[in-house]
């Protein structure tokens, strides 16, 4: 249990510290400036990958690919799946995670809603990272409309 | 059997969050005078016996009782005070305590990067869970006395 809680603790000390990097650099800036927390989810998804794939086959195609984020890449991170995977079979997947792990002690429901998406950006470039190192080149949002549950929107780029 | 009200003070004395269920007597002053005089009383009990006591506790001060309610008192030992007003027939409070601290304080505020820690709590989750908490306890039915 205690491995896991300097996961989170760190984690929201990483967010407090972008937050205020962003608000010395930029002090006018309505919106907060999560982009380096996002670089900082991406090359530790990059990362992520070389590490939970060494003994594992590769995948068959795009969905493949998905499910294993879904599952392996998950659990690994989260002690658990994501709840929900749909597709339109068009470059576009959305991961629902009804208990998402950096939510769950935070709110049940609409208060601090609006300081969400500080908590979710280095997960959506975990996401980014993760998927960038098996080839796909990727957006990836998320939408949180109650906690603790929140969706992850991926856009894959083709080019 | 019933739980009248819980204070959570913190290390420095601050009030950290109040909630009542079953108090059929209010002190007549405000909320913030109160818990400075709870505090206050605490402090100096704690002191009186740990100076009186003649064999070296480990726990010190655990509990007062009156005719007509039971005061449980457990400090962490990061000094946050929880303080717990219940009838005289109440048992197991202790341990009822100590969950308090580690299932929901700890779980819902230290482990919430959003709640500042010297600060009154103002998370409605904590509230939430914490009544849930207090309500499922054996020692909780809604009676007055």
């Amino acid at each position: 249990m205690a491995d896991e809680t300097v996961f989170d603790f760190l984690h929201s000390e990483l967010v407090n510290y972008v937050i205020e990097q962003s608000e010395l650099k930029n002090k006018d800036a309505k919106d907060e400036d999560l982009s380096n927390l996002e670089y900082l989810g991406f090359s530790t998804g990059y990362r992520m990958i070389e590490r939970l794939t060494k003994e594992m086959p590769r995948f068959k195609d795009e969905l493949d690919t998905m499910k294993f984020i879904c599952t392996d890449f998950w659990t690994a991170i989260y002690r658990k799946q994501i709840d929900n995977l749909r597709t339109n079979h068009q470059g576009v997947y959305v991961l629902q995670d009804n208990g998402f792990r950096f939510l769950n002690n935070i709110s049940n429901g609409k208060q601090y809603l609006e300081l969400a998406p500080r908590y979710v950006t280095f997960t959506c470039g975990v996401v980014r990272g993760g998927l960038a190192n098996l080839g796909i080149n990727s957006l990836v949002t998320a939408e949180v409309q109650s906690m603790p549950s929140c969706k992850f929107h991926i856009q894959v780029q083709r080019s | 059997m019933t739980i009248h009200n819980i204070y959570i003070f913190d290390h420095k004395g601050g009030l950290l969050y109040y909630h009542e269920w079953n108090r059929i007597k209010q002190s007549g002053m405000t909320s913030e005078e109160e818990a400075k005089l709870m505090y206050g009383m605490l402090f100096s009990i704690k002191s009186f016996v740990n100076k009186i006591s003649p064999i070296d506790t480990k726990e010190g001060f655990l509990y007062y009782k009156t005719s007509k309610y039971t005061l449980h008192f457990m400090e962490t030992p990061s000094r946050i005070k929880f303080v717990l007003n219940t009838d005289n027939n109440a048992q197991d409070m202790r341990e009822l305590l100590q969950q308090i601290y580690s299932q929901v304080f700890v779980e819902y505020v230290v482990k919430n990067p959003l709640s500042k820690l010297s600060e009154p709590i103002q998370s409605e989750l904590f509230k939430t869970k914490l009544d849930a908490f207090v309500k499922q306890s054996p020692s909780f039915l809604a009676k007055p006395l």
